[in-house]
């Protein structure tokens, strides 16, 4: 039961974490670029979240207008801050990204506090018994969302034109744009879609803890990179796979090496050893 | 000619640079250190605000040795690599008389070895990590000690609550190792026996995993480490999971915003802490209720510990008759001060001897639940 129960726990880990780092891998993907800030947008996207199913009590409003919002926000930063500096060396971009995200978490300290915001009556906290294991609504909603959202993110990238005109720019960005796909389209619409799904995982992070804190995108600041890496950089389905793996090494480490590593120890671990044996990440095309 | 000018020059600057410094010596100068910015910046607020507070009562009160108090707060984002240069500049640059630290154990740790090497009192208003007052005798500390804490925790929970079988869950830094030292060192005293310890980071909220061995675990009682952070979401998974086995933690939950973030599932959360909202004292009810309209939102146990270590400070140098360094210290020593919480004085050590209160969430707020006040094992270490 207790290995069922951790199981479940990692689960939900896993799917929180892909919905952070898909985003974090169509960028790498595109650009080549480590998006940092990318952790910032989540954090944005949770306050937004929170302010707005505070302000107007309904949990469904508040998820695409945060989505939305974080959106725009995305693309804006791709505008503003990568596209004058995508011809210099990967680093220049990587150290923008960093500096980007230091300056959104003091400002979110800023603007919303540094005491952290909580939900006043917080949605999805109804109780569900599932095989005896008493689980929330909210747990539910993140395993089934997260599914759902990236099942609708594949049928785009497979079966629209849009998709087709978004992975033959991640192949071939030359090419693509000799047969008329507008690379910059496909790069906004690129940041949008991430940045958005981002603020979703914010979100659903938020609800889980009943909180929403300035630092809150530290930790998937850099578990997300760990994920892509593992998950062969610029991979969607090697993330979404890595994610969930990395989730419920986790779930079982927290209590069986616990006492030795902390839970990004345990992610870091994994990494390295990942690293030697296959150093171009699990699911590497090339 | 131009040497001339240069001579007159340098007169000028002198005599501008003079009269700076009397006019510098018109206030006492006290340093302050806290996390203003960064993970831990909400208990940076508190307790600058608990400092600001005392001293704007004190200067309303006429001051200190006919001179006002000056605060000089600065920002160590709680990590120990920022708190050294700042305690430099305290000393070196602004010339304080004496440094308070608002922050926590790492950055209090680094900071009370350069005040005691350059001679000059530092009082440590809620770092809990034994190391600090080791540093020498020109730090003490007005907070409780981890371990005393600890102890504390142990008695509660074992003796009067009758609580036998505990899981620990600890916080892996400098605060929750110490408790969790203190708790486990005594816990065979009042029969308890310590079935599992879980440890977790600073930056974790979500204790799926950890919630889960706990209820196949099957404890009376969950002793937990940590900050409101931490701990909001850990006592509201708990009860999410169907795990209502009582929770006793410590002064990291102390505030309202563990009781927001935690909601209903904070009802019935004890902690041991130094501030006795329910407090009859004319210190307390004061401060609580000037904290309150200073700040803006209720008094928690950061910033009641950085007004009594402002209290103490201001005490001390009133009794010394002077700012000399030697004999501020002296007159720190032979503290006996009435502040917001409670009744301080000192042991050789520098470590700070009061009773441990007990509070308890009761309809969404922090109230009186018991007094320990067992000074044979509250009795902080001499050395």
């Amino acid at each position: 039961m207790l290995y069922v129960e951790l199981l479940t726990q990692g689960l939900i880990y896993g799917c929180m974490y892909a919905i952070i780092a898909v985003g974090l891998t169509l960028v790498y993907g595109l650009l080549r670029i480590l998006h940092v800030a990318h952790a910032g947008l989540f954090t944005l996207g949770a306050y937004l979240g929170l302010i707005v199913t505070n302000a107007t009590g309904s949990l469904l409003l508040a998820l695409p207008v945060s989505a939305i919002c974080v959106g725009f926000v995305g693309m804006a930063i791709y505008r503003f801050c990568y596209q004058p500096i995508l011809h210099k060396p990967p680093y220049v971009a990587l150290i923008a990204s960093i500096g980007l995200f230091i300056a959104m978490e003091e400002i979110f300290r800023l603007i919303f506090g540094p005491y952290g915001l909580t939900y006043t009556n917080a949605p999805l906290q109804s109780l569900v018994n599932i095989l005896g294991m008493s689980l929330r609504m909210v747990d539910i909603v993140i395993v089934f969302g997260s599914v759902a959202m990236l099942g609708v993110l594949s049928w785009l990238a497979q079966r629209t034109r849009l998709g087709i005109a978004w992975r033959a720019t991640v192949d071939d960005p030359q090419m693509a744009e000799s047969f008329g796909v507008s690379v910059q389209k496909v790069r906004y619409l690129n940041f949008f879609i991430g940045s958005a799904l981002a603020a979703v995982a914010g979100i659903f992070v938020s609800l889980l803890s009943n909180f929403a804190e300035p630092t809150m995108g530290g930790v998937p600041s850099y578990k997300a990179l760990a994920i892509i890496v593992l998950g062969g950089l610029g991979n969607v389905t090697g993330t979404l796979i890595a994610s969930v793996i990395l989730g419920v090494v986790e779930a079982f480490g927290t209590i069986y090496v616990g006492d030795y590593l902390d839970r990004d120890a345990i992610a870091f671990a994994c990494l390295i050893l990942v690293l030697m044996i296959k150093p171009q990440g699990l699911f590497s095309r090339k | 000619m131009i040497k001339r000018i240069t001579l007159f020059s340098l007169a000028i600057c002198m005599i501008l640079n003079f009269g700076g410094t009397i006019q510098a010596a018109d206030t006492i100068k006290i340093g302050f250190n806290a996390p203003l910015t960064g993970f831990a910046a909400a208990d940076g607020k508190s307790s600058s605000e608990g400092a600001k507070l005392a001293v704007k009562q004190i200067n309303a009160a006429g001051g200190v040795l006919g001179k006002q108090l000056e605060l000089i707060i600065y920002d160590d984002q709680a990590k120990p690599a920022n708190s050294i240069p700042i305690a430099n500049k305290l000393i070196g640059k602004d010339k304080v008389a004496l440094g308070i630290s608002g922050s926590y154990s790492g950055p209090t740790r680094s900071a009370a070895g350069v005040f005691q090497e350059a001679g000059i009192p530092y009082i440590s208003a809620y770092a809990i990590h034994p190391d600090i007052t080791k540093a020498g005798n020109m730090v003490y500390r007005t907070g409780l000690l981890g371990t005393v804490q600890g102890k504390a925790g142990a008695k509660l929970v074992g003796e009067m609550m009758g609580k036998k079988k505990v899981v620990i869950i600890t916080l892996q830094n400098d605060f929750g190792k110490s408790l969790a030292a203190g708790f486990k060192e005594i816990a065979s005293k009042y029969g308890i026996e310590v079935i599992a310890e879980y440890q977790y980071s600073m930056k974790d909220r979500q204790f799926g995993s950890i919630i889960a061995k706990v209820k196949a675990d099957k404890p009376d009682a969950i002793y937990a480490s940590g900050y409101y952070f931490n701990c909001g979401p850990l006592v509201n998974q708990l009860r999410a999971a169907g795990v209502d086995t009582p929770v006793i933690g410590q002064e990291g939950y102390d505030g309202q915003k563990f009781i927001e973030i935690a909601g209903t599932a904070a009802e019935g959360v004890l902690i041991t802490t130094t501030l006795d909202r329910d407090s009859k004292e004319k210190e307390t009810v004061d401060f609580i209720k000037a904290f309150e309209e200073q700040a803006g939102y209720p008094a928690d146990m950061v910033a009641a510990s950085a007004h009594t270590a402002v209290k103490v400070a201001a005490a001390a140098m009133q009794k010394a008759g002077s700012t000399d360094p030697e004999k501020i210290r002296q007159a720190i020593a032979q503290t006996s001060l009435k502040a917001s919480t409670g009744l301080i004085k000192f042991n050789k050590l520098g470590e700070v001897m009061k009773p441990v209160q007990v509070q308890i969430v009761k309809a969404g707020r922090w109230h009186h639940y018991a007094v320990i006040d067992d000074s044979e094992l509250l009795v902080p270490p001499e050395e």
